[in-house]
């Protein structure tokens, strides 16, 4: 029965990417080797990422909010955002437009950030006879990931590959990026600053998620029109 | 369900940290097991199983030791729930609010029970706050009396009682909650509609309690410590001096053998024998107060078993020694009483010896405001019941009585010190003035200071009644449970009596024996109670319903966005048309 239960948080967790992967064209043009780069990217920033917090950061014993740390923090999310302008200018993928381009990188992404995260409190934890909701936010959270890194490789490429952009729009998505690469830094601190309940955290991911890609969507259409 | 299930306060893995006072209401914190296995469950407790034995064969007691089953409150020992199927529940009863009528007819319809878990008072558990017993009130000796009660009950319960498991666990804080919560769904679920929900879709409690399969103890030992401080043998007298015995049984028995301290059955009376030993042992020390009687001081075990340990250690010891013994006093009891003592012999009183040793004892409880009676109780040589420890004295012909409180005989495993035999009901002032009846009495009788008004343990001189000594040995023995089959023959409390008596008498020795075939053990007498809050199969497929319906949604609407509605509908007419193209 536990082993249900895992299976079920497993599919919530990691189901969403292979039905995006499956429903959109990406598998018609065969885009998996640029995903799959994507995710060896993502471990190798995961690992730099790493490396500076055990580096700058010192481990404080209270569960509070210090700002200073979370601004250190976040600043190393920043690795993050290097990271995919890595993953989505400099390596070499097979002739796909742009369009799918980011969504392969955004897929691959955030595979590789469930997988990293999330994969190994659910064997260990999912599997115990004590029911617990803590896996089925944990799953939300991946959903709501997913789509936050969509939008993130979306802006990415809209800054870093698309050379033609009205004027106007420039300011607002480097805005937005900036919002998106610090997403992980509010929610810590509302989780620990603010001390908000995890359903409350969670919806809130979902919620911000949404509208961000919504926005990104709304930005990518509108810097797709003059260039066709 | 509207609301989402109340998670019990999951407990940190830190040092354990027993809360003294139940009133101040101190959360407990539990060590969680994080070495062996991953404990995740909401609450881990610790629980005492139901004694297991056989008399002769015939089975008592708990039999089964593992648990797994789901969790049921006391509501269904009320008259609407008793019709409920309980044979896969757990029952948790606290003793506080108990309906002894329902056990009895559980007992005796022999209905099907998966389980029992009675929960007791924090205030009798072993560490909790040493109060003496001068505080008394009627709360606590309601309590003490339902406990008397219901241990014999389950102690004597024959075959129903062992199909199902009982185990006896403290009532803490967190307990609360949790007993709150299961009540409260139970309540909940009268209602046939909520019974379905509660029962397939909300989350249930099940209690595990892993235990080993209890095994017989291979042969109980009983170890019996005997103390012997000679006395002044004047020169060239051959004859042996004579002896005067005075004994008390050390170990207890009852109906959760790791609770079982018996601090007034007989604590008090080891405690009292111990502090007579250093007494004399003072008195003893210098040859100048040095008493023409040998002292033999003995600790036996085996008491609730027909005072077994005794009759081995008597026809242990040397005939001729035996046949010094001028006469015995055994202390069984001796720790709350209301001025009222009594001598029980088996001799007839109009025997010499025995009015001798009763008026000695009278004279003195005289002078210390105690009123001590006699009783006489005949023994009948082919009854193998042993209800005081003199008997064995008697059935070898050596004069004894026993200084009891306990006006009446007591019945096979009665009185024996367990659960309800706790600190909080013994008074150390009354173990003292004990003391210093029995201690006065034989110093009259060893000195020949009959008639003479003199007080030999008078208060403030050196040879008065320690009360920290009494109090710190009380203290120990009822932290301290003693059930002599699961005493190693090295058992740090054997260990340490025989050091004290070491410490006050010349000449000590430890006789191990093993307990006779009559009574058979079984071990495994704790164990970990863990209460996982789960989720019924139905649950699971509930949910793996909406995450199937999600995904699929999910790709729908994937579909649509990116390649158009037409996509979708000919994902789902390409096997026709391929048909239609072959054809």
């Amino acid at each position: 029965m536990t082993m249900f239960h895992f299976f079920n948080c497993a599919i919530l967790t990691f189901g969403p990417h292979a039905v995006y992967y499956s429903a959109t064209p990406l598998s018609e043009y065969d885009t998996l080797g640029t995903s799959i780069k994507a995710a060896v990217v993502y471990l190798i920033t995961a690992l730099v990422k790493l490396v500076c917090l055990a580096t700058f950061l010192n481990v404080s014993e209270s569960d509070s909010f210090d700002p200073y740390q979370e601004l250190l923090k976040a600043l190393i999310g920043f690795v993050d955002v290097a990271g995919l302008y890595f993953a989505l200018t400099q390596l070499t993928h097979r002739n796909i437009s742009q369009y799918h381009k980011f969504q392969a990188v955004g897929l691959g992404w955030a595979f590789a950030d469930s997988v990293l995260h999330r994969l190994a409190p659910l064997w260990v934890g999912a599997r115990g006879l004590e029911f617990t909701w803590d896996y089925i936010f944990q799953g939300l959270e991946a959903n709501a990931n997913l789509v936050l890194s969509l939008s993130l490789a979306a802006l990415g490429s809209l800054m870093w590959l698309r050379k033609n952009k009205p004027k106007t729009l420039i300011p607002i998505i480097y805005v937005c990026a900036g919002i998106v690469a610090t997403m992980p830094s509010i929610t810590s601190y509302l989780r620990r600053g603010l001390g908000w309940h995890l359903t409350k955290i969670v919806g809130f991911e979902l919620f911000t998620s949404l509208v961000m890609a919504f926005i990104s969507w709304q930005l990518f259409a509108a810097c797709q029109k003059p260039s066709n | 369900m509207a609301n989402s299930p109340k998670k019990v306060q999951n407990p940190k893995p830190s040092s354990v940290l027993i809360d003294p006072v139940y009133s101040s209401m101190i959360t407990l914190l539990i060590l969680v097991m994080a070495c062996i296995e991953i404990c995740d469950a909401v609450t881990v407790v610790d629980v005492y199983r139901l004694v297991q034995y056989d008399i002769g064969g015939v089975p008592f007691g708990s039999r089964l030791a593992s648990l797994n089953h789901h969790a049921g409150s006391s509501f269904f020992s009320s008259s609407s729930g008793a019709a409920a199927d309980l044979s896969r529940t757990v029952l948790i009863l606290p003793v506080r609010e108990l309906n002894l009528t329902f056990i009895k007819e559980y007992i005796t319809h022999r209905k099907p029970l998966g389980g029992l878990l009675l929960l007791l008072p924090p205030a009798f558990s072993l560490n909790s706050e040493s109060v003496g017993g001068a505080h008394h009130d009627s709360a606590k000796d309601l309590m003490k009396e339902v406990l008397v009660e219901l241990e014999q009950l389950l102690i004597h319960a024959n075959t129903p009682v062992s199909e199902t498991i009982t185990f006896f666990g403290f009532n803490r804080l967190h307990l609360h909650l949790f007993m709150s919560d299961v009540e409260s769904r139970i309540k909940f679920s009268i209602n046939p509609i909520m019974y379905l929900l509660m029962e397939y879709i909300c989350f249930r409690y099940k209690l595990v309690v892993a235990v080993p399969e209890p095994k017989k103890v291979a042969s109980p030992t009983i170890a019996n410590i005997q103390g012997w401080l000679p006395g002044l043998k004047a020169d060239g007298d051959s004859n042996q001096l004579p002896t005067i015995a005075i004994v008390a049984s050390y170990d207890t028995f009852g109906a959760a053998p790791a609770l079982s301290v018996g601090s007034d059955s007989n604590g008090s009376g080891v405690v009292a024998l111990l502090e007579i030993a250093r007494l004399f042992s003072i008195l003893y020390s210098n040859p100048k107060t040095r008493g023409r009687y040998n002292l033999l001081f003995g600790l036996t075990s085996g008491g609730p078993y027909n005072y077994n340990g005794t009759y081995k250690w008597l026809r242990s010891l040397d005939q001729r020694q035996r046949e010094t013994i001028d006469y015995a006093i055994c202390l069984n009891s001796v720790g709350s009483f209301n001025n009222d003592l009594w001598i029980h012999v088996s001799k007839p009183p109009e025997n010499a010896y025995i009015k001798q040793i009763f008026e000695g004892l009278s004279n003195v409880a005289e002078e210390l405001g105690l009123k001590v009676g006699l009783k006489h109780k005949k023994i009948n040589i082919s009854n193998t019941r042993v209800a005081w420890e003199h008997e064995q004295f008697s059935r070898l012909r050596v004069t004894a009585a026993t200084l009891s409180e306990l006006s009446v005989a007591p019945e096979l495993l009665q009185n024996t010190g367990g659960l309800s035999d706790n600190r909080h009901f013994v008074d150390e002032a009354l173990i003292s003035r004990s003391v210093k009846l029995v201690a006065e009495s034989l110093a009259r009788h060893i000195y020949d200071l009959k008639g003479k008004d003199i007080n030999i343990f008078a208060d403030n001189s050196s040879l008065a009644v320690n009360p920290s000594y009494i109090r710190s040995w009380l203290d120990l023995l009822s932290r301290t449970p003693r059930v002599a089959p699961f005493l190693s023959k090295t058992d740090p409390i054997i260990m340490a009596l025989k050091k004290e008596l070491a410490d006050h008498t010349i000449e000590v020795n430890v006789q191990q024996e093993v307990l006779d075939g009559m009574f058979t053990f079984y071990d495994s007498t704790t164990g970990r109670l863990h209460i996982y809050q789960v989720a019924s199969v139905t649950f699971d497929l509930l949910l793996l319903l909406v995450l199937g319906s999600y995904l699929i949604v999910l790709f729908s609407f994937l579909v649509i966005t990116t390649r158009g509605l037409d996509d979708l509908i000919s994902l789902f007419r390409r096997p026709p048309s391929r048909k239609v193209k072959t054809a």
